[in-house]
């Protein structure tokens, strides 16, 4: 029986402010030019038919699920969360955030230490009040106090005591620091969800398109229409209703005979499978990716001789070929492929054992052993890892499999491994950065502590100017392309299932299923 | 009368009680040694939980386990006390019917997994029931008529059987019926939480037909063989000799001798479902304990596992005792006294 039992998967989303598109067909209404402000998009198909119960099968929950949104940790939290509450901002499908429940959020001074963010008009809670400033400070404090959430390490710096209310649907929020990205920030689950005053995760209330019915933790959620959601087409459907199951084969299984119609996360060897059976696939070329991870700070990946040579043994296309039938992107051991300031002319490396055994015997290891941890934390992963152990050996490496459970993954050892893996989901470089890269990172895998790194890094969240910031991105990616632990394959697909009546599903640069959980974009035809 | 003459009247009461009532007297021994099994049991448990790496709170928070937020949730789950303290506070509150809450969600653990014992049981006994019946109506019939094509077709088809393991059986069965070639039947065992497994029978039948197909050529097996030992047994022997009908032979002379070792397979069957639902569960998605069980390791929530591995170790104590009960009372000589 496979381990995926927990598969928890963590959106590290961010997403930055920058000209957001949307699908055909649809109803647009961008607000807003110049560098300081975010444009809103909604992608509304007016021509939708209305009614059903949408059943969507998912993986990765368990019974710690649950729909406080600042605990939310696996998919199916996420798409509980993205139901019930709304974000201020929410990724779209090219991976660029547009404004969701916020109607505008701006820096409010030059290095946009301090920001607003204010409300759409006449948003309503599932009891029908209206959502006010109070609100969103509450939700802001929440983030943080008691105990900190999921979205606290995007808001580190945050002045709580120094939160204002401006008029009735505008915040004021001061940062000890420059935030040029803050917008990119909580694009994702690290977003503030809106929340009234009164918030009890037992009978939970949001402003988000559906309504709480009911919820066993690790089987099923139930949630109804919110029939004034402030977007006045969307949601189409009647019901949602989100269970979990244990694995892919009874996902499919439950697809194939009719007893959910869409499951999210497969792997691409079912594709024949499903598609075999009248269904449907949606393959978005996603964004996210499962890196190889060396510690930068221990041996024998000091010397970056031994990095170069564990990134040039991999063979990437076959890599790729092997784990997802060849969807995907090919990487070149940096993140942000689809960020419009990824620096594409970086030459990408391919495969070359001759330069790897030169490397390693010049650092004087030559034929070295290491030990490589690995676990079934994400699609792919351990396919990953059995793939590097044949690569490797072609250059004298011999690297032993040590494959754990996730909860043991994500354990006391988390981060402290010297060679392991990891898993990421699509953000564009200047949010994933703070996430995984600096010093104080709280996923810093890698140990990466590059002081030019750093100070580049600070430089870029004190400026507005796009075309400066992407010189300073391109520096910052020439660093971790030259002196960086990861090691980045390629760029992981994202696989979702789904019956033929199932309307507006859409290829997504987000890393995450249905478009990141956009349910109410969703329909169903007769 | 002295205290003292008294004391061996008493002996030997009690004595005398337990040669004409050795029912009775196994049950109540069965039943202290039950009980100090279930103790040790959950003793083992805790400490072999304690010994996984990680605690609830990594498990819970995952991946997003910063050292403020494990803290923080350590606490709040008390999972900073000394560790003989928390099974101190676990094992008073079981004693008063209290088994706590869930580490993972924060619900009680008798609300939450209550159902999914009641699904498992539901299931355990179908199976056990509808497969005891098709063995010992076969086993019956396979005995009385031996060497027949009858005969001959049922064995080789249950010895083919007995190879196959639980999710071959259940994969094919859900290819044949739900996805492939027909699609008569659910795939996926959909019973949501607050509804009963006897509410939707047509979600069972999948997982039933699994089990039955698994345990039930085992017992038909050995209902044969019992029968074909009680067939060629000096009483029976005796009894056809005096002239009683094939029928009645059978049924009364012939299979209640067949009875004990049938009784053992009924038991050793329903030892192996407890253990081996947890398969078919995972393939139909079944809501019950297997599932509920593997989710709780991986979430290292004590409670939970304390309650899910007591309520299965009760089963075994109780099926075992259970099992030599009717045994013995299914032999008249052996309860005879002394």
């Amino acid at each position: 029986m496979d381990t995926s039992v927990t598969r928890r998967e963590l959106i590290g989303h961010a997403a930055r402010g920058s000209i957001a598109v949307a699908g055909a067909g649809s109803l647009l209404s961008a607000c807003g030019s110049g560098s300081g402000s975010t444009p809103a998009t909604t992608t509304t198909n007016v021509k939708a038919r209305r009614g059903g119960t949408l059943t969507v099968g998912l993986t990765g929950g368990s019974s710690s699920d649950t729909l406080d949104p600042n605990k939310l940790t696996t998919n199916p939290d996420f798409g509980r969360t993205a139901a019930l509450y709304d974000g201020m901002v929410w990724a779209q499908a090219d991976g660029q955030p547009a404004l969701r429940v916020a109607e505008e959020m701006s820096p409010l001074n030059k290095d946009a230490s301090r920001w607003a963010i204010r409300l759409r008009k006449g948003v309503r809670f599932h009891d029908g009040r209206e959502a006010t400033a109070d609100d969103l400070i509450y939700s802001t404090k929440r983030c943080l106090k008691p105990t900190p959430g999921v979205s606290a390490s995007v808001l580190t710096g945050l002045r709580l005591n120094e939160l204002r209310k401006l008029d009735k649907h505008t915040v004021e929020l001061t940062f000890d620091h420059p935030y040029t990205t803050f917008v990119a920030a909580i694009g994702g689950t690290s977003n503030i969800y809106l929340l009234p005053e009164d918030f009890d995760p037992k009978h939970p209330i949001g402003t988000g398109p559906f309504k709480f019915e009911s919820f066993t933790p690790g089987q099923r959620s139930v949630f109804t229409r919110w029939d004034e959601y402030w977007n006045q087409f969307e949601p189409y459907v009647d019901q949602l209703v989100l269970l979990d199951y244990s694995d892919e084969t009874s996902q499919i299984n439950a697809l194939l005979s009719g007893q959910v119609d869409a499951v999210n996360q497969l792997s691409a060897d079912v594709l024949a499978t499903v598609t075999g059976g009248g269904k449907k696939v949606l393959i978005s070329p996603g964004g996210g990716y499962n890196p190889f991870t060396m510690r930068v700070d221990q041996a024998p990946f000091t010397d970056v001789r031994v990095r170069r040579a564990f990134q040039l043994m991999v063979n990437r296309p076959k890599m790729l070929e092997v784990v997802f039938a060849g969807h995907g992107v090919i990487g070149n051991d940096i993140f942000g492929i689809w960020d419009p300031e990824y620096d594409h002319s970086l030459p990408q490396r391919v495969q070359d054992i001759e330069q790897a055994k030169h490397l390693l015997k010049a650092a004087g290891h030559e034929n070295m052993t290491i030990e490589l941890v690995t676990g079934d934390i994400a699609q792919g992963v351990i396919q990953m890892a059995q793939l590097f152990v044949q690569h490797a050996a072609q250059a004298g490496v011999t690297v032993h499999l040590n494959q754990i459970t996730p909860t043991e993954y994500f354990g006391p050892n988390y981060l402290k491994w010297t060679f392991a893996q990891d898993f990421w989901y699509a953000a564009p470089y200047l949010a994933q950065v703070p996430l995984s890269s600096l010093p104080n990172s709280p996923y810093n895998e890698t140990h990466f502590n590059n002081p030019r790194f750093n100070k580049l890094f600070a430089e870029a969240n004190a400026t507005t100017d796009k075309t400066k910031q992407t010189e300073i991105v391109h520096a910052m990616q020439t660093i971790q392309y030259d002196e960086g632990g990861f090691i980045l394959p390629f760029f992981a697909p994202v696989i979702d299932g789904f019956s033929p009546q199932v309307q507006g599903m859409v290829p997504s640069k987000t890393g995450s299923s249905f478009n990141m959980w956009s349910f109410q974009q969703l329909s169903l035809s007769a | 009368m002295t205290a003292v003459a008294a004391k061996p009247r008493a002996a030997e009461r009690l004595r005398t009680f337990k040669r004409k009532h050795p029912v009775f007297r196994l049950v109540v021994v069965r039943l202290l040694i039950g009980v100090l099994t279930l103790w040790l049991v959950s003793v083992v448990i805790f400490a072999a939980t304690q010994a996984l790496p990680g605690n609830a709170a990594y498990a819970v928070l995952g991946r997003s386990a910063t050292p403020a937020r494990l803290h923080a949730y350590e606490v709040q789950l008390h999972l900073n006390r000394p560790v003989i303290d928390q099974y101190g506070s676990w094992i008073g509150g079981v004693l008063h019917g209290r088994f706590g809450t869930s580490l993972a969600n924060g619900e009680s653990v008798s609300a939450l997994i209550g159902p999914r014992l009641v699904n498992s049981a539901v299931l355990v006994a179908l199976s056990g029931v509808i497969s005891v019946l098709v063995a010992v109506i076969l086993g019956i019939l396979t005995a009385a008529k031996r060497d027949t094509w009858f005969d001959h077709t049922a064995s080789a088809l249950a010895l083919a059987v007995i190879a196959l393991p639980e999710f071959v059986v259940a994969i094919a069965l859900v290819i044949l019926f739900a996805v492939l070639v027909l699609h008569a039947l659910p795939a996926v065992s959909q019973i949501p939480p607050g509804g009963y497994p006897w509410q939707y029978p047509n979600e069972l039948i999948l997982p039933v037909a699994t089990l039955v197909i698994v345990i039930g050529p085992y017992a038909f097996r050995i209902t044969r063989g019992a029968m074909i030992d009680a067939l060629e047994s000096d009483h029976v022997e005796m009894a056809r000799l005096k002239g009683l009908s094939s029928r009645r032979v059978l049924f009364v002379h012939a299979f209640p001798s067949a009875i004990p070792p049938v009784i053992q397979v009924v038991g050793l069957s329903l030892l192996y479902l407890a253990g081996g639902i947890v398969v078919v569960e995972y393939v139909f998605n079944y809501p019950g304990v297997g599932a509920a069980l593997v989710d709780a390791v991986s979430n290292r929530d004590i409670p939970t596992i304390q309650f899910l591995v007591l309520a299965l170790a009760t089963f075994y104590v109780v099926v075992n005792i259970g099992t030599d009960v009717i045994a013995l009372l299914a032999s008249p000589r052996r309860r005879a006294p002394q």
